[in-house]
């Protein structure tokens, strides 16, 4: 166990590369972007959540000056449907409106305020339709959103028949239904970008995106012309979580930019970044858990429904993941679970950092500790006595690769103060601590095409050219990129030229997502780095006429071991002179996958635990979590800097999740459309303290090195929240976010037992 | 037949990053849009447009102001600093704390970030906790959860101290 930080990690403390021009405002995000004769696009939404089209007038709006272009669905030369997996979103709609982010119509004109002017003369005559604004509502309607009908997805698990049989048995069983919000991502920077027709009949797009290809193919589609014909420019980004996954305004803009053959700038205001973006899948989640006199868990029935809103995205992968998830880190013989993802008018949910195991954790590990309660033992050790052995096989029964992280995890949050010092009391004030744990999957899983590739190679400019498709959205990707390289290779960072995010430029890597992008780096690194040496040093042997055992790769060129080791040729004459036969090593690989044929099934698995302490105000009911402790075992710290910047910013984002994040719908529409009412942690909102270990051990025989980290410090906040709400006030929260009128009722109801 | 749009504009004197502007803009626009459109200073961000994220930054008079709330017609004869001036010679100390410490990821919310520090750290070099959480709770930040952030400026008060010790 070492805490993650600066003392600890010293050399591989690095600033990033991507820093200074952030620091000082001059990296031009794709938003900034400006080109000579560009246009303002703007996107008419739907003023219903569920409506039929009748008619779609734009004479007027088309005779306003300065507009340039207006599309409607007529304008839609391919394939008018756009989606990650099941292409179902209309790009523009026809003649149904299924939520109120349903683009209906688009325009370019030379200036906003004319843009926004021509949106308000465009008249689209509706024909509002029964809006089912909750799963229990499509369940039973027949209403039909979609023509196979309202539900989406159907996942579940099932290890014996006997399951019901077995929890009957159980002396202990909890039972409780839990909730979780409509979380938003929330990144600063909304979705936008420039589409520039360029002369040769090509199309650049400048938009973010978490997988460049997977946009170009779908924009091919769209637009009826070759990918080829597109080149996709996707990096930097200012944040994304899973929410810029899925195509936003790329196909506007690009539509748009075909019909007026000039560049077409769109961004999205923040009002309609809410109002048209994904979410995470607010889920309802019923859980009956049994164990036995020993404290051993028996038994376990879960049922979820998903709210996955208009559209599919990705929600039958979530749902799959949640499913997989339900059971964590534990080992519990009967098991039965089904989930249920379900068409509503609401917003679309899709993809968001934790992937659907935020959810269901916070769930099973509430479980856990009624349990524990019930059977009168500490959660930990109720925890303990449960877990998962390093060789036990995956939650799905599927074989996973050996990993004792949930072991490791629990050990090592056991000694954090937040759980080991007395609680401080204070007079206004009642506190309480508490503590979860995940298991977290890495890469798409079994059954789904999960490619990565790399590119090596030396430029003519005498630079290490290492090439990714995957995107820099703030993760800190390129520090990780330049550190493994300079690792693996022995060069220095100015020797080294990074690539990304740029179709043009990069083989396909597969979606920077699904906490993958580290992992496959590391592996793209491996596998190219042998045959880049030898080649290298092969050269460089024979041009210097050297032994080729005497030298090695360094900063600025090849070095030859001796006395005093000495540079012998620098990466620039070795190019020079390689002129026309410069090295370049391509790999195609893909991410490892269970043998067992268990569709969507993990193998790597990272881990977390997490110990919170909270403080609530006994006058408001107001929670605040005052302290927090995380330990993660995902490998190899590749990058401290950027591991500890995704726990601690995925720790934050799961506070929020749990104290005050809520996209609230009612009828198919939001209340909360700004940063004004849904509220994200402000620096004043987060821990005083907050501490980060880490369990850098892989197994023996693990060779799928560092797993990435960009999930999984999100997943447990939520449950060790609540726990921790438990042991201060009693009260066992089951919906999200904490209600502080339900903690006050909790406070009152202690205050009257006491007297 | 096209009909013809009319708009009123107004002609603004102000002194932006050390220089003399002449600008003619409708009244309407923001300090935000000027910065961002008319001049191209990119580095000053938008992102909730209510005033509420504080990504837009910029200093008026030397003070922290939200750009997305302030219109054109309130920079007549002000002076006016962004985030591209702040490095005009160097590294700002802030800047370079938020480099050592992992005071930004996507780096959206950095600018603003900066710019209200600045004007903090100008009155008061060595702020409380308390002070800086209260001077930033108006700058969201969704990547760092403001860990690092909080890191950074300790380090600059380190830096700081020391600088002090020495003189
Ligand atoms: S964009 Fe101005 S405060 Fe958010
Ligand atoms: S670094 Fe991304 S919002 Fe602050």
């Amino acid at each position: 166990m070492k805490e993650l930080n600066k003392n600890e990690y010293k050399s591989k403390w690095r600033i990033r590369p991507d820093g200074h021009d952030k620091v000082t405002g001059s990296l031009k995000y794709l938003t900034d972007y400006c080109f000579p004769n560009m246009l303002v696009g703007k996107v008419l939404r739907s003023s219903f959540p569920h409506a039929k089209i009748n008619s779609i007038n734009t004479t007027e709006a088309e005779q306003l000056e300065g507009v340039e272009a207006i599309i409607t669905y007529k304008d839609v030369p391919g394939m008018n449907r756009f989606g990650l997996i099941f292409p179902d979103q209309p790009v523009l709609c026809e003649d149904t409106v299924r939520y109120v982010g349903d683009a209906v119509a688009a325009v370019a004109a030379i200036s906003e305020e004319i843009a926004m002017k021509a949106l308000s003369l465009i008249f689209v005559e509706y024909e509002p339709l029964e809006v089912i604004d909750s799963p229990d509502k499509a369940l039973s309607s027949q209403m039909k959103l979609h023509p196979a009908g309202n539900v989406l997805h159907r996942a579940g698990y099932k290890n014996s028949e006997y399951v019901l049989d077995e929890l009957k048995k159980c002396p202990y069983i909890v039972e409780e239904t839990y909730e979780t919000p409509r979380q938003m991502h929330a990144y600063m920077e909304t979705e936008g970008g420039v589409v520039v027709p360029e002369n040769d009949g090509k199309l650049t797009v400048y938009a973010a995106t978490q997988h460049g290809f997977k946009d170009r193919m779908q924009l091919a589609r769209i637009l009826s012309i070759p990918e080829s014909n597109i080149r996709v420019i996707s990096s930097p980004i200012g944040g994304s979580f899973g929410g810029k996954d899925e195509l936003n305004i790329q196909p506007y803009a690009a539509l748009l930019a075909i019909k007026t053959k000039k560049p077409v700038k769109l961004h999205n205001k923040r009002t309609e970044s809410v109002r048209a973006g994904i979410k995470r899948h607010p889920m309802k989640m019923t859980m009956t858990t049994g164990a036995n006199e020993e404290g051993k868990l028996v038994g376990h029935i879960v049922r979820i429904v998903a709210d996955t809103g208009a559209y599919a995205t990705l929600g039958p992968a979530v749902l799959d993941f949640a499913v997989e998830h339900s059971t964590g880190p534990y080992i519990i013989p009967y098991v039965d679970i089904e989930g249920v993802s379900v068409f509503t008018n609401n917003g679309v949910s899709g993809e968001y950092r934790g992937f659907g195991g935020n959810q269901v954790t916070f769930a099973l590990e509430s479980q856990m500790d009624r349990l524990a309660e019930l059977l009168q033992i500490n959660p930990l050790v109720f925890r303990e006595q449960n877990l998962r052995k390093a060789d036990d096989p995956g939650p799905l029964g599927q074989r996973i690769v050996k990993n004792d992280g949930a072991r490791s995890v629990l050990t090592m949050i056991k000694k954090s103060p937040i759980l080991t010092q007395p609680l401080k009391t204070e007079p206004l004030n009642v506190k309480g601590r508490g503590v979860a744990i995940t298991m977290h999957g890495g890469g798409l899983g079994f059954g789904r095409p999960d490619p990565s590739g790399a590119r090596l190679s030396l430029t003519k400019d005498g630079e290490i050219e290492i090439a990714f498709g995957f995107e820099e959205f703030g993760q800190g990707l390129l520090g990780s990129i330049e550190i493994m390289m300079m690792e693996a290779l022995g060069c220095r960072k100015e020797d080294l030229k990074i690539v990304i995010g740029d179709t043009d430029l990069v083989p396909s890597s597969g979606s920077s997502t699904a906490s993958r992008s580290t992992n496959m780096i590391w592996n793209g690194i491996q596998k190219l780095k042998e045959p880049f040496l030898n080649k290298i040093l092969d050269e460089a042997a024979s041009y210097t006429d050297t032994t080729r055992d005497l030298l090695y790769l360094g900063g600025k060129g090849i070095w030859r071991k001796g006395k005093i080791d000495q540079l012998i040729i620098s990466y620039y004459d070795l190019a020079n002179y390689l002129s026309d036969k410069l090295p370049i090593f391509h790999t195609q690989f893909h991410f490892p996958t269970t043998p067992d044929a268990v569709i969507g099934g993990h193998y790597l698995y990272s881990f977390a635990a997490v110990a919170a302490e909270v403080e609530i105000d006994q006058l408001t009911g107001r929670v605040k979590v005052t302290k927090m402790d995380h330990c993660v075992a995902a490998g190899p710290v590749v990058n401290p800097l950027g591991y500890l910047g995704q726990i601690e910013g995925g720790a934050v984002m799961g506070l929020g999740f749990t104290i005050n994040e809520d996209s609230v719908m009612e009828n198919g529409r939001y209340h909360t459309q700004n940063l004004d009412s849904y509220l994200i942690p402000t620096i004043k909102d987060i821990p005083k303290e907050m501490k980060v270990f880490v369990d850098e051990s892989l197994m023996e025989g693990d060779v799928f090195g560092p797993r990435g980290v960009g999930e999984i410090g999100t997943v447990a906040i939520a449950p060790a929240v609540t726990a921790a709400i438990h042991d201060a006030c009693g009260l066992w929260v089951k919906n999200l976010p904490v209600s502080s009128e339900e903690v006050l009722d909790a406070l009152t109801i202690n205050a009257f037992v006491e007297k | 037949m096209k009909k013809a749009k009319v708009e009123n504009k107004i002609d603004l004197t102000f002194e932006l990053n050390g220089q003399p502007y002449h600008l003619t803009v409708p009244p309407t626009y923001r300090l935000v849009d000027i910065l961002r459109t008319d001049l191209q200073l990119t580095g000053t961000k938008i992102s909730c447009e209510i005033g509420r994220c504080g990504a837009c930054s910029v200093l008026l008079n030397g003070k922290v102001v939200n750009s997305c709330l302030v219109m054109a017609y309130q920079i007549q004869l002000s002076t006016i600093e962004t985030i591209e001036h702040v490095s005009h010679q160097s590294l700002h100390p802030i800047q370079q704390a938020f480099l050592e410490e992992g005071g930004l990821q996507c780096g959206y919310c950095t600018p603003g970030m900066i710019i209200a520090l600045k004007d903090l750290l100008e009155q008061n070099q060595q702020p409380t906790d308390e002070e800086v959480f209260e001077h930033l709770s108006g700058n969201l930040c969704r990547c760092t959860g403001y860990t690092g952030i909080i890191r950074a400026v300790q380090r600059y008060r380190e830096v700081v101290n020391k600088k002090e010790e020495i003189q």
